[in-house]
């Protein structure tokens, strides 16, 4: 009898004008967009790729370890399931220096690449944004006369003069409409993946084959309750009329309206004087440690001698044969990053200097310990602040919008695809391990008090022992892990809209 | 033809369509005049707080000599919020608020040369990771809101009379068929103009009552224009859905249609387009930028060689030098300014293909209007451009009147060291103007206009040749 029904109902949904023009839509749709995304990827890709040459070559540019600030420099390669769910991966920095001065975040990464800040004013649409907007409509479509409808014709009172149950109906309906949902959702998926495939600088393994099986999972959740929210509406109405006007409003408001207006509403702004007094924090001690590096060069027999720099005692020490001496800082009161850093460059220390080596090379040991010890001592505070002023109302907004579907489906895919916060997150905490490993190479290598510090003359420095960076995508089950909560919420949204449905049809009279 | 459109209307206002719509519209409504409220005193705040530094930095060097002003330039120079950004936010978040002017390039610890305008090259938006929405403006409730509830008030406007029949018994009256068609669209213009206009109303009362917040005549003058702009773009839709209701049998199908349309038309075409032509045409990559920046700078430094930084102060040096100086800013700034006229090319392409969407017609009317967005933002530039050459001859017309002087500019030996009175300096003011803006919004609007025209005499000869 199910079978029937389900036959029945198959039936009546394929042949109607309104899944032709489904299916015709989305694949437009879903077709163009993965055309210009597909570009817009490889494009990225490139930019990538050459980057990375550019600063590989950059680096064995460097005659001295201390020139390493500036030139070790890593990138973030684009993700290839950002086709899917773009999320963060195009917004936020991809060029990120690794230097012992500082700790790497997101916020200190700049954009290597075509950056037309312009384009930015586009917004970018992505697969399951094509989803999210189209797929909720065409649910809703088919769901708004499911009911109404067969009730509004009489043949809703026909049906149920045969001895079937009521949620035997009700849940034919449903099957069938959601296997009519999935042609358009699985032909467009399909045809993306093949042009995916057809591009010869998208390589994808298994590992995203099973993410992209995630986001369709996610994607039935996500179109099967918005069927469902139109079932109820349809199953509380009279009228098909009635039920399509509020099936459009309560789309319009799910999906375009309330998205954008709680985040424009709703303030979400981290106290800024906690932002200022972190920022002091860390630069009253880069400032004790300047004087405490003062001090040092004072206590210095050699190196304090007045004739050898007088007021700028860390200029060049009176070396004789320093070409220039530099200074790297930054100063971002905005993401709390502050740092001073000075240093020498000697192409070749002439024989008078010669004795007046081993103090420098002892002064940097001391200057360049010290600056990891204050860095690890400002990340400290930095990191909490970061947390409290980037981190959490991102989440807070991110919160707000999962009261709508719309925001779950977004929040779910990102997380399949790895493009969400937590996802750009593990690429800089492996940057973060990154400098580190380079930190203890130094300090292994004994690198920070080696000559080749500042000197081009005796010993040539090694760049290709350093450790090699590389970064791999988390594995799918964290993926899953990120991605399952949002989910659960849907299908608990889901299970709980049946019953409802199934209540109201129940008891309400033909 | 009268009585038609007051039937539509009485219709129209006793359904629940037009509760929702005015429940959504006044929401959307008072939302953004709160948020404008909130948000606006600190935007003006934020500006008037850097135009008193961007003062006092010029002040100061004023006050020291003609040289450190020439040397340091202006500053930074600040956008001026609009008062009307309620109306379009434009995008503000990605366009940058200052354009440098100062900055000067370090030679050396006592060797500074003399200051350049430069355009940030980095999306502002660098730091954000927060889930980025569409701001609550009069741009998003009038293009995306207002023409889906357009589409709603008319899809049913012919189909639902042809299917219960009505549509026959009121032909067989002699009334010609283009009344019934403009009763009917007048009626539904009515229909969805009266929670419009209440809430726009609703609106500009919540923003007029703030006291710190003035809007003057030209403002007002302004959010007629943008009414007017609405009512236009309703009409379309409101078109377009006479058409498609009077071509197609059932109405069911004809909300289908139109909500595939609406969907295409408003969602997907302006940005799918855009980022195609985007993608298709060149932009420049930051590392070639810096390629070339190199290779300039290197073959500058090579036609002045080392008698530039000879220790010795002689004329010829120091003309030499003052000149090196000039030129590497120059240099600097035209290759900012070939980036960014590229990247500018690159942006305008992408968004003339655009046109092609009424939506995005309309934000862009709304932002010349509400004095935000993109050309707004090339107003700026173009100002901070014009600024920077008023400042440069000033600095040398009062260095010229220093009979003391060298006049080589950007040289502490050879420029008049005496205090500027403040007052004097040129101070940048960022203005913009409407009557530039009508100009190049003129074609905007009357394609607009022709985009009504044709979808209303296409919807009249659908409507003729229907069978009832």
């Amino acid at each position: 009898m199910l079978k029937t029904l389900i036959g029945r109902e198959l039936l009546d949904n394929l042949m109607t004008f309104r899944f032709a023009a489904a299916v015709f839509i989305t694949l437009l749709l879903v077709v163009a967009n993965t055309v210009v995304l597909l570009k817009d990827y490889e494009q990225r890709l490139t930019a990538y790729t050459t980057a990375v040459q550019e600063s590989h070559e950059e680096l064995r540019e460097e005659k001295t370890y201390s020139g390493y600030g500036g030139a070790l420099i890593v990138h973030r390669p684009p993700n290839p399931l950002s086709i899917f769910n773009l999320g963060l991966d195009k917004q936020v920095g991809n060029k990120i220096e690794v230097y012992h001065a500082f700790v790497p975040t997101i916020w200190d990464a700049e954009k290597h690449g075509a950056d037309n800040p312009f384009l930015n004013l586009f917004t970018s649409i992505d697969i399951v944004l094509v989803f999210q907007g189209v797929l909720s409509l065409l649910a809703l479509i088919f769901a708004y006369d499911a009911l109404a409808g067969e009730r509004e014709r009489g043949t809703l009172r026909l049906v149920l003069t045969h001895p079937i149950q009521r949620g035997y109906i009700l849940f034919a309906k449903y099957i069938s409409a959601m296997l009519c949902l999935l042609v358009p959702l699985l032909i467009s998926l399909l045809l993306s993946i093949i042009l995916l495939t057809t591009s010869t600088k998208v390589a994808l393994n298994t590992d995203d084959f099973l993410r992209i099986g995630g986001i369709v999972l996610t994607s039935l959740l996500y179109v099967s309750l918005f069927y469902l929210i139109g079932l109820c509406i349809s199953a509380i109405t009279r009228r098909t009329s009635t039920a399509l006007m509020l099936c459009m409003f309560v789309w319009g408001v799910l999906v375009l309206v309330y998205p954008n207006l709680i985040l424009t509403a709703v303030e979400i702004t981290p106290k800024p004087d906690a932002k200022i007094s972190v920022y002091n924090q860390i630069k009253q001690t880069w400032e004790e440690f300047e004087r405490e590096k003062k001090q040092f060069i004072r206590n210095d027999a050699v190196l304090s001698r007045p004739s050898r720099g007088g007021e700028d005692m860390d200029a060049g020490f009176g070396l004789e044969g320093v070409e220039y001496t530099f200074w790297k800082d930054e100063d971002k009161p905005s993401i709390l990053l502050y740092f001073h850093q000075t240093g020498l460059y000697a192409g070749k220390i002439k024989a008078e200097s010669e004795p007046q080596v081993p103090h420098v090379q002892n002064y940097y040991n001391f200057y360049n310990r010290e600056t990891v010890n204050i860095v690890e001592r400002t990340w400290l505070v930095r990191k909490p602040a970061l947390e409290a002023i980037y981190v959490q109302p991102a989440n807070l907004g991110r919160m707000l919008l999962r009261f709508s579907p719309v925001g779950l489906y977004d929040a779910a895919t990102e997380a399949w695809a790895g493009t969400d916060l937590k996802g750009i997150q593990d690429f800089f905490s492996t940057v973060q391990r990154h400098r580190r490993a380079v930190v203890d190479y130094f300090y292994d290598k004994k690198i920070f008090e080696s000559r080749q510090w500042f000197a081009a003359d005796k010993g040539t420095v090694d760049w290709d022992t350093l450790p090699q960076f590389s970064f791999q995508r988390s594995d799918t089950g964290i993926n899953a892990k990120r991605a399952l909560p949002d989910m659960l919420l849907l299908l608990t949204m889901n299970v709980i809209l049946f019953m409802v449905i199934l209540l109201i049809f129940i008891k309400s009279e033909v | 033809m009268w009585h038609i459109t007051k039937r539509e209307i009485y219709d129209n206002l006793n359904s629940l369509r037009f509760a929702l719509t005015t429940v959504l519209l006044l929401a959307l409504m008072l939302t953004n005049a709160v948020v404008h409220l909130r948000e606006h005193p600190k935007r003006v705040q934020k500006y008037s707080d850097a135009v008193a530094r961007y003062e006092n930095r010029l002040a100061a060097y004023a006050n020291e000599s003609l040289y450190l002003l020439a040397q340091q330039g202006p500053g930074d120079l600040h956008k001026k919020p609009s008062p009307l950004r309620f109306c379009a936010e434009g995008g503000d978040s990605f366009l940058s608020g200052t354009i440098n002017a100062g900055d000067p390039f370090v030679y050396a610890e006592d060797m500074t040369g003399v200051w350049k305008l430069s355009y940030p090259s980095m999306t502002p938006n660098l730091e954000n990771v927060r889930p980025d929405v569409i701001k609550v403006d009069w741009g998003f409730i009038i293009g995306y809101v207002l023409s889906l509830v357009a589409f709603l008030f008319t899809f049913d406007i012919i189909a639902s009379e042809r299917e219960r029949g009505t549509l026959r018994l009121m032909l067989a009256n002699s009334i010609p068929r283009y009344t019934v068609l403009i009763g009917k669209f007048l009626g539904a213009l009515i229909s969805v103009s009266i929670p419009f206009t209440l809430s726009i109303l609703m609106n500009l009362l919540v923003i007029s009552t703030a006291s710190n917040l003035h809007l003057n005549a030209e403002a007002w003058e302004r959010l007629g224009v943008i009414f007017f702009i609405a009512i236009l773009y309703m009409s379309l839709f409101l078109a377009l859905g006479v058409l498609v209701s009077a071509r197609v049998r059932q109405s069911a199908v004809s909300l289908v249609v139109l909500l595939l349309v609406w969907v295409t038309l408003v969602i997907f075409m302006p940005n799918t387009l855009a980022s195609m032509t985007g993608e298709f045409s060149p932009s420049m990559l930051s590392g070639e930028f810096w390629k070339r920046y190199r290779q300039f700078h290197q073959e500058l430094d090579e036609k002045y060689g080392d008698r530039v930084w000879s220790d010795k102060s002689d004329t010829k040096t120091l003309t030499a030098r003052s000149e090196y100086f000039a030129e590497h800013a120059a240099l600097d700034e035209r290759l900012n300014e070939d980036r960014l006229s590229l990247q500018i090319d690159q942006f305008q392409h992408a968004r003339f293909i655009t046109r092609v969407s009424p939506v995005t017609i309309v934000q862009h009317l709304l932002e010349s209007f509400a004095g935000t967005g993109f050309e707004r933002h090339l107003q700026f530039v173009e100002n901070t451009q014009r600024y920077a050459r008023q400042f440069r001859e000033f600095v040398v017309d009062t260095d010229r009147e220093d009979p003391k002087s060298l006049h080589l500019i950007g040289i502490r030996e050879g420029m008049s060291l005496k205090p500027v009175s403040p007052e004097a300096v040129p101070k940048f003011k960022d203005t913009l103007s409407l009557s530039k803006d009508f100009n190049t919004r003129a074609m905007e609007l009357l394609l607009l206009t022709l985009f009504v025209m044709v979808l209303l005499s296409g919807a009249y000869l659908a409507f003729v040749r229907v069978e009832v």
